[in-house]
């Protein structure tokens, strides 16, 4: 054990740190949840991409740089150090882009890779629903062979950035008659394809961020299948995995949100009580121990390993930190809570952090499922009653 | 960087926990409780095991192991809720001992032949020793007042924490397997209990507790085995919350057994015991608690993303 970076690493730090300086926004984006936010953080994905910033771990050929997990960890804590914007691509490069590396063809990956990283395609991903959301085996859309197309048809919901993205991914039925994890495809599709229709939802905080996606006839090649016809299950837990494990929600994340947190209780110090101050301290120990735990994470998928049933450890504890965080937040701002600008202009950025931290043990599969997963899969309790 | 637990590490632990449940299972433990709490043959085994000797240099008999090393093993005699006060000695007394340039006793305890159990002020006793027998809750702890009042000295603070978190930590891992593999056979409405949802998630909770608190006690054994200046806010990050994720894990534990949990007919007691024990030995939760908020709060220490490692 070592806990000290390399001169390599602290220098990849310094750079790192001197590019975004140069580059972040200096005024807040408009959130990625409204046309004209979404368009800012899509030009920002492309400014990240002109300093080749778009994911380092990828290839160079794809738009990488090549490096390795404790170099992308290293980025992030910079990233999120820098107060850089949300990332609009981060289905695409966090979630997908992993995926196809893995499962995905030469011809796939040059096609798909390089445009992700670039910021050129944002991607939204639709495994949910109406019928089947913590339950996502229940899915019904069908994905039926016509030559070299599938044809799609049915409904998908809660897809995230769907109202404004431009390709996205998702499992279908593509053996028709099957039944639960069986006879699924993992494919990929544009959202401008005809047949497809778009329904925005507004969300809690009143912007749309999610859409349902409707499918009627819609034709999609078959080189935009990812992995083999009915491997799409195994092909979306992998993709899952990186959901809940490692990528989505880096720890720097947390951290900034901790720091912030600190922050806010020194200045808010008349709003404060001993057990609210216990608490903050308690998130920021909590927010360091997420980023310890991700650093072994990445050291053990460097050794060739990889992120099992741990990944559901991983989701209930940011997710809860994250809601924690918010609501310790809301508690210090006492009565100015609930003002979306402050008298002094300023967004209200704690507000809006909460609305979105209620999310988080919702989505990438609830807390409940998670915690299903973990007495199952990692303590062997039995897979029995409602389970 | 390299937030690793080697494989040559790994492989001791594992020795190390496969000689313990095979030598220290619990009917030793309830064996001992009936009399008296000792037995030389316990103490003389983990000395041929060469472990009092693991964090004494090689040149005076021991092993020459890190801190990280010390606090693996620790874990190990917590999951098994050692009977004998090994980790004191040899985890907490040798490096403070090597520490203070008094060498002159370490290749002694490396064969076994002392045990050293340093009184500090944060103390109220000592386990073990020469001193008036004090009643304590846990029956396998042998307290006594200690002779003085003992060094007030930091560095011996930060390890006997540090140790004792180490405890915690396979404290709780042993009570959450223990209530695991008694849901796998209590049944009830026809079924194991483990197989309800409400069984499943109060456990499902001390595993993401105990995937987190890991990690803590790793970076700070290697933070005090740095040096670094931060050491102890990182040594009473990894105390408080061990303590509060082994009695998560005790309440959690009993719970599952149900009425059975609450009788000493159930191993469980002993790791209970142990857990209130050592959550309030070398400080207990406010003092380690304060320790952090003072070095968060007041700008002592760097926070933020970019101070992961600080």
């Amino acid at each position: 054990m070592d806990l000290h970076y390399t001169p390599q690493q602290e220098s990849f730090r310094r750079e790192v740190r001197a590019w975004l300086a140069d580059h972040v926004p200096s005024e807040p984006l408009v959130t990625l949840e409204r046309k004209e936010g979404f368009d800012q953080h899509v030009a920002w994905e492309r400014e990240l991409a002109t300093g080749n910033w778009g994911m380092v771990t990828w290839p160079v050929e794809y738009g990488g740089r090549g490096l390795d997990l404790i170099e992308w960890l290293i980025f992030e804590e910079e990233y999120w150090a820098a107060g850089a914007p949300l990332r609009a691509n981060q289905n695409g490069i966090f979630l997908l882009g992993p995926t196809i590396m893995e499962f995905g063809t030469d011809e796939q990956k040059a096609r798909f890779l390089a445009p992700m990283a670039r910021g050129e395609v944002i991607w939204a991903q639709a495994w949910s629903e109406p019928g089947a959301g913590s339950d996502m085996a229940g899915i019904k859309t069908t994905a039926v062979r016509d030559g070299d197309h599938y044809v799609i048809n049915g409904q998908k919901t809660w897809s995230s950035r769907a109202s404004f993205a431009d390709w996205g991914f998702g499992l279908f039925r593509t053996e028709q008659g099957s039944e639960r994890h069986r006879g699924l495809s993992f494919l990929l599709f544009d959202l401008d394809a005809p047949g497809i229709t778009r329904r925005p939802i507004c969300q809690l905080h009143g912007d749309p961020g999610f859409a349902e996606l409707f499918f009627d006839d819609v034709r999609v090649p078959v080189e935009n299948r990812i992995a083999g016809e009915g491997d799409g299950w195994k092909v979306a837990m992998a993709t899952a995995g990186f959901e809940r494990g490692l990528m989505l929600r880096s720890p720097g994340r947390f951290q900034a949100t901790a720091a912030r947190l600190v922050s806010l209780l020194n200045q808010q110090s008349h709003r404060s009580s001993p057990g609210l101050r216990e608490e903050v301290v308690k998130l920021w120990a909590r927010a360091q121990a997420y980023a310890y735990n991700t650093y072994q994470v990445a050291i053990r998928i460097m050794d060739g390993g990889s992120i099992g049933a741990e990944a559901s450890l991983n989701k209930i504890f940011w997710s809860e930190l994250d809601r924690a965080m918010h609501r310790a937040a809301m508690h210090l701002l006492g009565p100015t809570a609930e003002l979306r600008q402050f008298e002094d202009g300023q967004a209200n950025d704690w507000l809006e952090g909460y609305i979105f931290s209620l999310s988080g043990p919702i989505y990438a599969g609830s807390n409940e499922i998670q915690r299903n997963i973990t007495a199952e899969r990692l303590l062997g309790m039995p897979r029995v009653g409602a389970g | 960087m390299d937030f690793r637990i080697s494989s040559e590490q790994a492989e001791l632990a594992e020795a190390v926990r496969v000689f313990l449940s095979q030598t220290h299972g619990p009917d030793v433990l309830r064996a001992l409780d009936g009399k008296g709490g000792r037995d030389p043959a316990i103490w003389q085994g983990l000395a041929d095991m060469g472990l009092f000797g693991l964090l004494v240099p090689e040149d005076d008999g021991g092993m020459g192991r890190s801190l990280i090393d010390g606090a693996l093993i620790a874990r190990e005699c917590g999951r098994v809720c050692l009977a004998e006060p090994l980790v004191d000695t040899a985890f907490v007394a040798v490096p403070w001992l090597m520490a203070c340039g008094e060498t002159d006793d370490l290749a002694a305890i490396a064969r076994g032949e002392l045990s050293v159990q340093l009184p500090h002020s944060i103390n109220p006793w000592v386990v073990g020793g020469e001193g008036e027998s004090l009643a304590g809750v846990d029956p396998l702890r042998q307290l006594a007042t200690a002779p003085s009042k003992g060094t007030d000295d930091p560095y011996l603070l930060d390890l006997g924490a540090l140790m004792m978190a180490a405890q915690l930590v396979g404290l709780a891992e042993a009570m959450l397997e223990q209530a695991v593999a008694y849901s796998q056979v209590r049944e009830q409405f026809g079924q194991p209990i483990g197989g309800f949802q409400a069984i499943k998630h109060k456990l499902a909770d001390v595993a993401v507790e105990l995937e987190f608190v890991r990690p803590v006690l790793w970076r700070a054994a290697q933070a005090l085995e740095d040096g670094l200046q931060s050491a102890s806010v990182h040594v009473s990050h990894a105390k408080y919350t061990a303590a509060d994720a082994a009695y998560l894990a005790s309440e959690s534990a009993i719970q599952v057994y149900g009425a059975m949990g609450y009788t000493y007919e159930v191993d469980l007691h002993f790791w209970m015991k142990r857990t209130w024990a050592l959550g309030g030995a070398w400080g207990g939760r406010s003092f380690h608690y304060r320790r952090v908020d003072a070095a968060i709060l007041d700008g002592a220490m760097p926070i933020g993303p970019q101070h992961t490692f600080a």
